[in-house]
């Protein structure tokens, strides 16, 4: 019978169970993939409506931010029930999800239920981060038991990658394979494989870090700025560092974490001696100092008398004064671990105090909670955003100076340091990268099929050609690969060099061209920096050259005779988004953030965005007939700065066309746009030039009234609507009339006119500088 | 020369538009649905009918290519009956009554339905292809916003954010009440959409309107302003119909006669102020009809805001309780094209249940118009 299902293995239809905060998170992820998903959840005790519930938590998802769900179709994917009249329904599931109340009795009584209704076949899994998985199935027949196994998300399972799979001695190599299949291409996770112990693995790290973290403060007076500021950043932890992240989770949330590692973990567990509470602590949660979500936390808002000021808790004193900027983190001890270590004074200690111990607590759980150290080091990357595992930490500190200070300090110093025996826990040979295994040798890191990535190709070969600001690799099949590897990824003129010189290489040698990187965006857009440098010596011919030389290479790209497909995640901003525009085809990541945001700066896009969105606009079969509905959509994105918030809302806005694809893992985002590239190379011919018939002058009036409008709302300042007359102007085709027709050579001429007179405004000049300066955009 | 007379109202149930349940359906649909209703409901002998009158404020998209001559074919009335989209923006469908009554008069046939409809989920409030004279633009405020008028109104009139929402309040609650006693039950002709769904009532009025709850609103046009989305009359998708024609043949035909055009007007007036339009047409047509503001027993005037409602009712001096008296526009909706039909069959109607002998019809138009319709008991 098992079997028999498993010859369609896909997972078409998932059921979760508990729609608290995690459940209804889990079921917006499914939902986002596209995958018809069943949320249920008890019968409310009051009200009329039995599924009140799950109702509430899909309404309230709809409002949350950062959002759930990536765009309003999604949401329409989620069948709302309870579990007394729909359970039923988990016979059309391939998949059900629990994620209910950590209450054994609870979740063994429901999968009793669920043993009655479900089709032998459909994995059933639980979201705990308790409670074992051998108590979980106690009582369930072998084949519940075949089809069962932990799922642990991270909060929130939208934007956290970490998801723990945890397999039962009974448990269906298939069943988990399915699921393991599922997770990572339609949900985007990585799975890392845990062993059925407490906490598993990031949580059981996580815990004991933000434990030590806390009573190393605690005893040596460091205050939760200082705390922050050395436990953040330099440790590749995100800024937030400890306190910062106390409060984000919820402080409420640190005594269950405790008492829940404390009663699973064996007596003689290091986690057991360090646990401990706060009375400082214990009376924040007990008047509702919660964190972000309470009162405050750590850290508050203070908005009394009108201000708006940052304020942090004094662990002594436990009042709240005025945040400080510590600063002490300073020098090397900024970005080398083994300098922060021993730095002299509270750095050194402090970062010693939370490091030392972490590190060895994080190398002792091999292979206890994780068969090898990768995990160990996906699951702190992927599951607390760490900049990296801890055993890529320790061989950042190395693994001989590391045992060094244990022993000096009398700390535990686990096996598989000594195993290591002086040797790193990574290395690369033969271009591939390698861990240390429990074995004492060195085994490939392995990835799954289709999974392509820049920085294994780097570590065995060179790019083809690169200069500062790009590069351009081989990445197999006949397909190059195009990085921006600036800061920030940001676009200059090296970055133009480079596409100039490389679409001859691509036509002789190649087959296509991908667009791709792996920094945490895609671009952020031009070079902000250089180009201030030239406004302010008034270098204007250089500004139009880099403007025309911008527009030439994307156009030079755009009708390159090979298929170009640019591949973005994370933000895609200004030019970075005009580079998809003129692409043939986009395969995005679903987390792309992509926008044309130039008159947040002052300036219009500048390298064809405006004629590609108006194409774009045009081609659209829902849109009315005539000379404005294109113009007026594009004028609204672009004048606003709109950046979509996912892949699915960029279709919305136009910056994405229809049929581009959307790659939900990350990590597969290089093969999948490979591949899109690839199909298109059988036949493919350069897309036609478009022609423009645009309303011209009578157009700008109507966009221009409208500009007036929000003006006297107060929602556009003065220099708004200069920037925004400027883009009327390109948009609506300049003084143009209906009768002509005019080529995209024009629109880039108007759109590089446009672009001087605004560079030339100092008010635009003051908006660059003050992105520049605080990263914010100025609302002159 | 015989009288021309009302003799029939009816129209569409309203509702908000993009959000509401009218936003799927066309508005041809919708109108040729309406005009069957006069139809059914007065039992006029459709093939008496000269000329379907079509007020629409934006004629194109769906509601483009003579949406009058398409509604008579969709509603399958005789081929042998004309129709004319006509567009004066809010005031298409009273004139399309004026025209009625013109052709009447000069005998240039005997019934005619004046009908009037607009979707505005589906056709923009300015089409979807604004190309405003880019001079003219510049030289005069012929294009403002609707938004900006009312703020220049209230502005001009001194009127306070709290009077404007005092205002709305008592029209939510007029239609609150006219709800509550299936006032608009006989005007209204159900639309049943494509799955079977009935639609009966209004989705516009919002009883539960409270004085606070309008305090708390954004201001929706001028930061420095006082005109909320609640002090204005929501977008609203609907259609509405008036039989017009001679008395005569009302009286032939047994036509259960509402009252009687006694005269109309129109006027023009500086676009910019645009919402005191009224006050202009309803002096000529009080003129006209030789009788004074205190005759008049029944004002049905067009909430197309707060502000410009009050402006008018101050210089014309309109008793408070002669206003509206169903609720107006601000709690009922104003489909631009089909308000005016509206308002005429509505104090029509209102003439023949409170038995009094005069109304005044009237409302602003954008651009800078007034228009009115003073109507006498039959």
């Amino acid at each position: 019978m098992a079997e028999s299902n498993m010859a369609d293995k896909g997972i078409k239809k998932v059921c979760v169970i508990g729609a608290g905060t995690m459940g209804a998170g889990i079921a917006a992820q499914i939902a986002n993939a596209g995958v018809p998903v069943l949320l249920l959840d008890i019968v409310p005790k009051e009200g009329d409506n039995r599924n009140a519930i799950a109702e509430g938590a899909v309404a309230k998802m709809l409002k949350t931010d950062p959002a759930p769900f990536m765009g309003k179709r999604a949401a329409k994917l989620v069948e709302t029930g309870n579990i007394e009249d729909h359970l039923g329904k988990v016979a059309e599931c391939d998949w059900v999800v629990e994620a209910i109340i950590e209450r054994l009795d609870i979740k063994q009584n429901l999968y009793a239920r669920l043993e009655e209704v479900r089709t032998e076949g459909t994995a059933v899994s639980s979201n705990t981060s308790t409670i074992p998985l051998e108590q979980l199935t106690d009582g369930r027949s072998d084949a519940f038991k075949r089809d069962f196994l932990i799922t642990h998300f991270f909060n929130p399972p939208r934007y956290m990658r970490l998801i723990e799979l945890v397999a039962g001695p009974k448990t269906n190599p298939d069943t988990l394979e399915m699921v393991r299949e599922f997770v990572d291409r339609k949900l985007g996770k990585t799975p890392v494989d845990a062993e059925d112990s407490p906490g598993f693995i990031a949580n059981r790290i996580g815990t004991f870090w933000i434990q030590q973290a806390v009573n190393s403060a605690f005893d040596m007076g460091i205050s939760v700025e200082e705390a922050d500021e050395i436990g953040g950043r330099p440790m590749g932890v995100p800024k937030t560092g400890i306190f910062g992240l106390i409060d984000l989770i919820g402080i409420d949330l640190m005594p269950h974490l405790m008492e829940s590692l404390t009663s699973t973990l064996p007596k003689d567990d290091w986690y057991q001696k360090i646990a401990r509470s706060e009375t400082l602590i214990e009376g924040m949660i007990e008047s509702g100092y919660t964190g972000r979500k309470g009162k405050g936390g750590f850290y508050r808002i203070n908005r009394e008398d009108g201000k708006k000021e940052k304020q942090a808790k004094d662990l002594k004193s436990g009042e709240y004064r005025a945040a400080a900027r510590p600063g002490i983190v300073r020098g090397p001890a900024k970005k080398d671990l083994k300098a922060l270590i021993s730095a002299k004074g509270k750095v050194g200690e402090y970062s010693w105090a939370i490091l030392g111990p972490t590190l060895s607590y994080a190398a002792s759980i091999v292979p206890e909670a994780t068969a090898t150290v990768v995990g160990v080091d996906d699951a702190m990357k992927l599951g607390y955003n760490w900049k990296f595992g801890p055993f890529e930490m320790i061989d950042k500190i190395g693994v001989a100076h590391l045992i060094e200070r244990l022993e000096a300090d009398d700390l535990p110093v686990p096996e598989i340091l000594r195993k290591a025996d002086g040797r790193s826990f990574y290395r690369v040979e033969n271009g591939k990268r390698q861990y240390l295994g429990t074995d004492g040798e060195y085994h490939d890191v392995e990835r799954p099929e289709g999974v392509l990535l820049l920085e294994d190709i780097k570590l065995s070969s060179e790019p083809l050609i690169r200069n500062g600001s790009a590069a351009l690799w081989d990445v197999g099949d006949g397909v190059v690969a195009l990085e921006f590897t600036g800061k920030m990824n940001a676009l200059d003129e090296q970055v133009m060099k480079l596409i100039q010189k490389a679409i001859p290489m691509v036509k002789k040698d190649y087959k296509a061209l991908v667009v791709y990187n792996e920094g945490s965006n895609f671009s952020a857009g031009a070079n902000l920096g250089l180009a201030l440098f030239a406004l302010n010596i008034a270098a204007w011919s250089e500004v139009e050259k880099s403007i025309k030389g911008g527009q030439d290479a994307y156009k030079a790209l755009k009708y390159a005779p090979f298929p170009v497909v640019s591949a973005p995640a994370g933000m895609a901003l200004g030019g970075g988004c005009e580079i998809c525009l003129n692409s043939d085809a986009v395969q995005a990541h679903a987390e792309t953030y992509i926008g044309l945001v130039e008159c947040g700066v002052g300036i219009i896009p500048g390298w064809g965005g405006c004629g590609e969105m108006i194409s774009r606009w045009k081609d659209n079969p829902r849109q009315p007939s005539g000379p404005m509905p294109a113009v007026s959509k594009s004028f609204e994105i672009i004048s606003t700065a709109t950046v979509a918030k996912s892949a699915a809302e960029a279709k919305d806005y136009g910056f994405l066309r229809k049929d581009d694809g959307v790659t939900m893992n990350r990590d597969r985002l290089l093969f999948d746009a490979k591949q899109r590239a690839l199909a298109m190379v059988d036949g493919y011919e350069a897309p036609e030039k478009p022609e423009y018939r645009l309303p011209g002058p009578s157009g700008k009036a109507a966009l221009d009234l409208a500009v007036d409008s929000f003006h006297r709302q107060g929602k556009a300042t003065a220099h708004d609507v200069t920037v925004a007359g400027e883009l009327a102007h390109v948009l609506t085709g300049g003084d143009t009339d209906i009768t002509e027709t005019l080529t995209e050579a024009d629109m880039l001429k108007l759109e590089r006119e446009a672009f001087m007179r605004l560079v030339r405004n100092p008010k635009t000049q003051a908006r660059v500088e003050h992105m520049l300066e605080t990263g914010k955009p100025l609302r002159n | 020369m015989s009288d021309v007379v009302i003799a029939g109202y009816v129209r569409s149930p309203f509702h908000p538009a993009h959000r509401g349940a009218l936003a799927k359906v066309r508005p041809d649909d919708l109108a040729a649905n309406t005009i069957k209703g006069l139809i059914e409901r007065t039992g006029v002998n459709a093939e008496d009918i000269e000329d379907v009158l079509m007020g629409c404020a934006f004629p194109e998209g769906e509601q483009g290519f003579n949406i009058a001559r398409l509604v008579v074919l969709l509603a399958e009335l005789p081929l042998s009956i004309g129709g004319m989209t006509m567009n004066r923006f809010c005031g298409s469908s009273m004139s399309a009554v004026h025209y009625a009554a013109g052709q009447i008069a000069m005998g240039a046939g005997e019934v005619f339905i004046a009908a009037g409809v607009e979707s505005m989920s589906r056709v923009p409030m300015t089409g979807f292809n604004p190309m405003p004279n880019p001079e003219l633009a510049k030289r005069s405020a012929a294009y403002v916003g609707m938004g900006d008028t009312a703020e220049n109104v209230a502005r001009k009139y001194e009127l306070s954010r709290e009077a404007q929402e005092e205002f709305a309040l008592t029209s939510q609650k007029k239609a609150g009440e006219a709800v509550q006693k299936g006032s608009f039950k006989e005007e209204i002709v159900p639309f049943t959409l494509p799955d079977g769904t009935v639609i009966d009532t209004d989705g516009t009025p919002r009883p539960e309107t409270t004085a606070e709850g309008l305090a708390g609103l954004k201001l929706s046009f001028d930061e420095n302003g006082s005109v909320t989305a609640g002090t204005a009359s929501p977008l609203t998708d609907g259609s509405a119909a008036v039989l017009v024609c001679s008395a005569d043949y009302a009286a032939k035909n047994n036509l259960p006669v509402l009252a009687k055009v006694k005269s109309v007007a129109i006027s023009g007036c500086a676009p910019e102020i645009m919402g005191i339009g009224p006050v202009e047409a309803s002096k000529k047509a009080l003129s006209r009809a030789g009788i004074t503001i205190d005759d008049i027993d029944v004002v049905e005037l067009n909430e197309a805001f707060s502000s410009q409602s009050l402006a008018c009712i101050g210089d014309l001096g309109i008793p408070e309780q002669k206003i509206n008296l169903d609720g107006g526009a601000i709690a009922i909706g104003h489909p631009l094209g089909a308000t005016g039909a509206r308002i005429v069959g509505k104090a029509a109607s209102l003439l023949k249940r409170e038995g009094k002998k005069y109304a005044l019809v009237t409302q602003c138009i954008g651009g800078g118009q007034g228009i009115a319709t003073i109507l006498e008991t039959a």
